[in-house]
């Protein structure tokens, strides 16, 4: 495919110009007069992010593997790429036809992270597509979906997506693709076709659904005001994943990327319940995929890929039911063909610091525990089921084994957490410290600890959904008494950035009236807002500024506090609570009960906890039990 | 077995740079099963490299990849390796011979003297006089200073690059003025096309944007 005199002198203009041509080992190019749908797929970030995102590789091997439906990629340009394009009224198009975004019928996008958000309205105006849904109403636009974990609360996008789909993707899409297909043979109404699809699991279409606010501002009332479309939109799911489609023929870029490694999912779901976790919640219950399967997957997909690296994907790859003869095959096969392995997020017990052992050989890279809160009694609050004895007794392994870094993830604003909890944070930093001293003697080598701390961000269909989070003022107060705390030799302290955070909770949490916010914000110039050099904090401010009387508020700081430093009450209505997850509302209620007096859950991998899911599914689908 | 193969690269993937290029020869020859020799030490590496690395956005047209397969692997002879990487190329690298190398004993790269280019500048209705005329009043200079990047230094250098041409035809062609240049190339003295495009467009006083113009290497050349 040739590309035209424009483009190409564009293309000697920007950096890195091999993130917008495309052309890649094993990028799907169909003729677009065979198919009887085109959809884009769009991930409303950089090239490098989105080509190591394993979901849109999952999508496009289902989309294309269709005769009917040809899947293309979308990407956001950087600054400099949508300047030119600007500047050139070039409409951002896809890699594989260089296709204009709004000669496509169909455009979706992934919501990894709230913070893309502004990226989502920037894409679709680079594409010629009004952003407001309204305002597409009487052209010939593109149906604009969405989906990703963020779509859990779909809300603050409501103005700007006509249909949002909920869970597992891999059933779901493609249905909607072909009802999209049947439509355009038949004669076009939007309205039809949103009803009809609107009956498939896991599909929200926010028209359908009216909302009334109180005085207090928050929600009185959200109206079905469409007779076909449900009254609660159950998330779609994948029942078994083992004969779930999985690609092997992996989209290989030219450029460094993220992750540029073959990948393959070994299960879905995570046991453990920690309570701030939102993928813990909305990806129950465990699903596995056979060793077998597994083994095979990874095989064919480094012989079609030319991959040196091969990664598994889960959310803790230790507790897949068979890890011990999975992973010892895949080193094996992996040894002879000069393949690295990557274990991400083991849990370390004694056969883990074998495999790391062998995998990382005389370059050890360095280990990393998540303790997420500094003292036993926040760790029970939260449910994180690890103990200092774990911390310090892997530690002490792994300095014996020649490990020179350990890495510490902690997050700070967690419920009733208090200071003593922070000093927990630089207490432990100090033990592990003391541990390197004790193994190798008095001058400790080269031996440090990295202290990452994050702000914690209440999420929605967590059991942490109803609580205040920290302001801008406390979570900066927290860190400078953790910078005091922990000024300790080959101790180093990274925090993230607050306003960011702060930001990230309102459209966690928001409501539809957030879209108001969202699009003053992306006028006002803000974009790619999760990347610290492009992050404005002052036009994000005057967004809120000149929303707050407009959505009723007396002031910004009244509108940021209702959004996001009040508890809110069990009666509250919720924005996001025509969703079910499967996880019943009882539950995360009770586990926010017992999160208050210190109780613990036991990971349900040991006897069911009574979330709900299983009212939908089975658990445990191929897992071997013990 | 050592093997030289000789391809160009065309079209869009012009916009990959030369160490990604790199990449996609060295995952081809995976895919492709073709097991390479590798360098021994700590982080071993295959055995494989190009003659002269080609600037991100130009076309190459006499490109060479050298390579080594694996002393205990020749599951395939030349033609039938070249037949199995032609399979799998992304479009754009197109893989045009491949030829035996068991006498090499330096590297392509250390052989590399010099390389010719063709420069189009779309400037035609700037161009005052004819071929002969524009030669005359670039190459009539005593000097030709260009301004030099270096590798570690920020400051760059002037340096005289005429001594580096070796050859330099003007073409008007349609709407462009064609550079028909051979310049040296490899590492005992290289000139980039990028200061002879510089010192012509100055000295003739042309007003063009870079990125309008194209640059193709349409052969290099070795020591005997």
């Amino acid at each position: 495919m040739g590309i035209d005199k424009e483009l190409e002198s564009i293309l000697k203009r920007v950096e890195k110009p091999a993130r917008y041509i495309g052309g890649e080992v094993n990028m799907v190019r169909k003729n677009p007069d065979d198919v009887s749908v085109r959809i884009g797929f769009a991930f409303p970030d950089t090239y490098e992010i989105g080509m190591s995102y394993m979901g849109m590789q999952i999508l496009y091997n289902i989309l294309n593997g269709n005769d009917r439906i040809c899947c293309e990629r979308v990407f956001a340009p950087a600054a400099d790429m949508e300047e030119i394009m600007r500047e050139k009224g070039r409409k951002l198009y896809t890699l594989e036809t260089f296709t204009p975004v709004d000669k496509l019928d169909v455009l979706g996008f992934t919501l990894q992270y709230e913070m893309s958000y502004t990226n989502i309205l920037n894409m679709l105006d680079l594409g010629g597509i009004p952003v407001r849904k309204d305002d597409r109403k009487d052209g010939c636009y593109p149906l604009i979906i969405a989906g990703g974990p963020c779509a859990f609360n779909p809300e603050p996008l409501a103005d700007f997506v006509d249909a949002f789909l909920i869970g597992d993707g891999e059933e779901t899409l493609e249905k909607v693709c072909l009802a999209f297909a049947d439509a355009k043979a038949g004669k076009p109404d939007r309205k039809a076709f949103l009803e009809a699809i609107s009956e498939i699991d896991g599909v929200y279409v926010p028209e359908f659904y009216d909302v009334e606010y109180g005085e207090n501002h928050s929600i009185s009332a959200v109206k079905k005001i469409n007779d076909r479309a449900p009254e609660t939109v159950t998330r779609a799911i994948v029942k078994d994943i083992e004969g779930a489609e999985f690609p092997v023929n992996n989209i290989v870029p030219y450029i460094d990327t993220v992750h540029d490694r073959s990948v393959v999912e070994t299960f879905r779901g995570c046991t453990r319940g920690c309570r701030f976790c939102q993928a813990g919640m909305i990806y129950r219950p465990v699903r596995e995929r056979k060793p077998d399967t597994i083994e095979n997957l990874a095989m064919e997909q480094l012989a079609n890929t030319g991959h040196e690296e091969l990664s598994l994907l889960s959310l803790s790859t230790s507790d897949y039911s068979q890890f011990e003869p999975m992973a010892t095959g895949l080193m094996g096969l992996c040894r002879k063909q000069n393949v690295a392995l990557s274990l991400p997020s083991l849990r370390l017990d004694s056969f883990s610091f074998r495999v790391l052992d062998e995998i990382q050989g005389y370059r050890k890279s360095g280990l990393t525990f998540a303790p997420e809160a500094g003292t036993q009694r926040l760790r029970d609050v939260i449910n994180k089921n690890i103990t200092e004895d774990d911390i310090f007794s892997a530690t002490r392994q792994a300095v014996e084994l020649g490990w020179e870094h350990i890495k510490l993830y902690f997050m700070i604003g967690l419920p009733t957490e208090t200071l003593e909890d922070l000093d927990g944070i630089a207490e432990i930093a100090r033990k592990i410290m003391d541990i390197n001293y004790d193994v190798r003697g008095r001058k400790g080598g080269r031996f440090r600890v990295t202290v990452s701390v994050s702000n914690f961000v209440p999420k929605p269909h967590t059991p942490f959904q109803w609580e205040a989070q920290n302001t801008a003022e406390e979570f900066i107060e927290k860190h400078n008494y953790l910078s005091s705390k922990l000024r300790i030799k080959g101790v180093t302290f990274n925090y993230h950035e607050t306003a960011t955070s702060n930001l990230e909770a309102v459209f966690a949490r928001g409501d539809r009236r957030c879209g108001r916010i969202l699009e003053e914000a992306w006028k006002l110039g803000c974009r790619f807002d999760g990347w610290t050099e492009h992050f404005r904090p002052e036009a994000w401010r005057k967004a809120f500024e000149n929303c707050a009387a407009d959505l009723g508020f007396d002031s910004a700081d009244d509108m940021e506090a209702f959004y996001n430093y009040r508890e809110r009450t069990a009666e509250e209505i919720l924005p996001w609570d025509m969703i079910n997850p499967f996880v019943s509302r009882d539950y995360f209620l009770a586990e926010r009960n017992k999160a208050v007096k210190c109780e613990t859950t036991h990971d349900c991998r040991e006897g069911c906890t009574g979330c709900g899911v299983n009212r939908y599914t089975d658990c445990f689908v191929n897992c071997k039990q013990k | 077995m050592k093997y030289i193969i000789k391809f160009k690269k065309t079209g869009v993937i012009c916009y990959t740079s030369h160490l990604d290029i790199m990449k996609v020869f060295k995952r081809s020859f995976k895919r492709a099963g073709i097991r390479l020799a590798y360098s021994q030490g700590f982080n071993p590496h295959p055995k494989m490299g190009f003659a002269q690395p080609l600037s991100l956005g130009y076309r190459g047209y006499d490109e060479y990849i050298e390579f080594e397969t694996a002393a205990d692997w020749n599951n395939m002879n030349g033609q039938e390796i070249l037949g199995a990487l032609r399979e799998i190329m992304p479009e754009g690298l197109t893989l045009v011979s491949i030829k035996e190398a068991p006498e090499l004993k330096k590297t392509l790269a250390s052989m590399t003297v010099a390389a010719e280019y063709e420069i189009r500048i779309p400037v035609s209705e700037q161009i005052e006089g004819d071929a002969r005329s524009l030669w005359n009043q670039y190459m009539g200079q005593e000097r030709i200073t260009a301004l030099k990047k270096q590798k570690k230094k920020k400051e760059p250098v002037v340096i005289d690059i005429k001594p580096k041409i070796r050859q330099l035809a003007f073409n008007p062609k349609d709407d462009c003025l064609v550079l028909n240049a051979v310049l040296d190339a490899g590492s005992e003295s290289n000139l980039s096309p990028e200061l002879l495009i510089d010192t012509v467009i100055s000295t003739l006083g042309l007003d063009c944007d870079r990125a309008e113009i194209t640059v193709s290497r349409l052969e290099l050349q070795f020591k005997e």
